[in-house]
């Protein structure tokens, strides 16, 4: 009985250092002209208000940003994902104007950013 | 019922000019801490001082101050501690820095530390003094804090250790 009760357990640890996260900035007047390097410094910007200098400095890097979608493919580290997700989500207002991050999909591997099983159409 | 636990920070206050530090106040050194760790830690670490964050004792003429915040966020507040780089005084800017000596989880173990610490300082400075005077005031300084009487002040702040939270 005992045999049959055993079980073998399996830990599988995350061997990944970094997460990706697919982001979309939304703004309340439709889309304008926004840069990588201004959609970086905005969620900088966010850090900086909610985790102050330290929260600042947190090490993440624009993949790639695609600005007729606003939208980027962010790298960042384990450790500082949840205070980047949380700072970029109470981010309220881009140069006076109301606006909201989506964050769209986060996975540790960036191949899984390739597709998106929400937006999967079959022929 | 659940006890809150604290950690007490003792920490020194480094002043160029020693009269000085007759100008500290307790609310001048709550507000600098305070500023800096909002500006280290932002919004987060500020609102992480909102419960539980004191300064408990501050000692003018040795320039001590014991800080208490809650056990699980004291990091938050050591490390901002480096970043103060003044203290506003009745008006007046002194420049200073803290020095962190210390972290005990009560006043008690705090206050143990620094009778020893203050007795190591006084057996540091006999060497340094520079007239047969000044040796002699030190040297009777040693001699006064002797055991019988570190025990005594011991037990005066018994109660102190209880009145936690």
């Amino acid at each position: 009985m005992e045999d049959l009760a055993a079980f073998e357990r399996l830990v599988c640890k995350n061997a990944s250092d970094f997460h990706y996260m697919k982001i979309c900035l939304v703004l309340e007047k439709g889309r304008r002209n926004v840069e990588a390097a201004q959609f970086k410094q905005l969620m900088i910007s966010g850090l900086r208000q909610l985790y102050g200098e330290v929260g600042a400095a947190l090490p993440f890097d624009v993949l790639k940003f695609d600005p007729s979608t606003l939208t980027g493919m962010v790298r960042v580290c384990n450790s500082s994902l949840v205070k980047l997700w949380s700072a970029i989500t109470l981010i309220g207002s881009y140069q006076n104007e109301l606006c909201a991050f989506r964050v769209t999909q986060v996975s540790p591997f960036l191949i899984a950013l390739s597709g998106n099983s929400r937006k999967l159409e079959l022929d | 019922m659940v006890r809150f636990k604290s950690r007490y920070l003792l920490c020194e206050v480094c002043v160029e000019n020693r009269s000085s530090l007759l100008l500290l106040e307790e609310k001048s050194i709550y507000l600098a801490v305070k500023a800096a760790v909002a500006r280290a830690h932002g919004d987060y670490g500020s609102a992480l001082l909102i419960v539980s964050y004191a300064v408990k004792y501050v000692n003018a003429h040795t320039g001590i101050v014991l800080i208490r915040c809650r056990k699980s966020h004291y990091r938050i507040i050591c490390s901002a501690l480096p970043f103060i780089n003044s203290l506003e005084n009745r008006g007046q800017k002194v420049p200073c820095f803290l020095n962190c000596l210390h972290v005990g989880g009560t006043i008690r173990t705090c206050q143990k530390f620094l009778v020893k610490y203050s007795t190591q300082q006084l057996h540091r400075m006999l060497p340094q003094c520079k007239n047969e005077a000044e040796r002699d005031e030190v040297r009777s300084a040693v001699l006064s804090c002797s055991l019988g009487k570190e025990r005594d002040v011991e037990e005066d702040e018994m109660e102190d250790d209880w009145e936690d939270e």
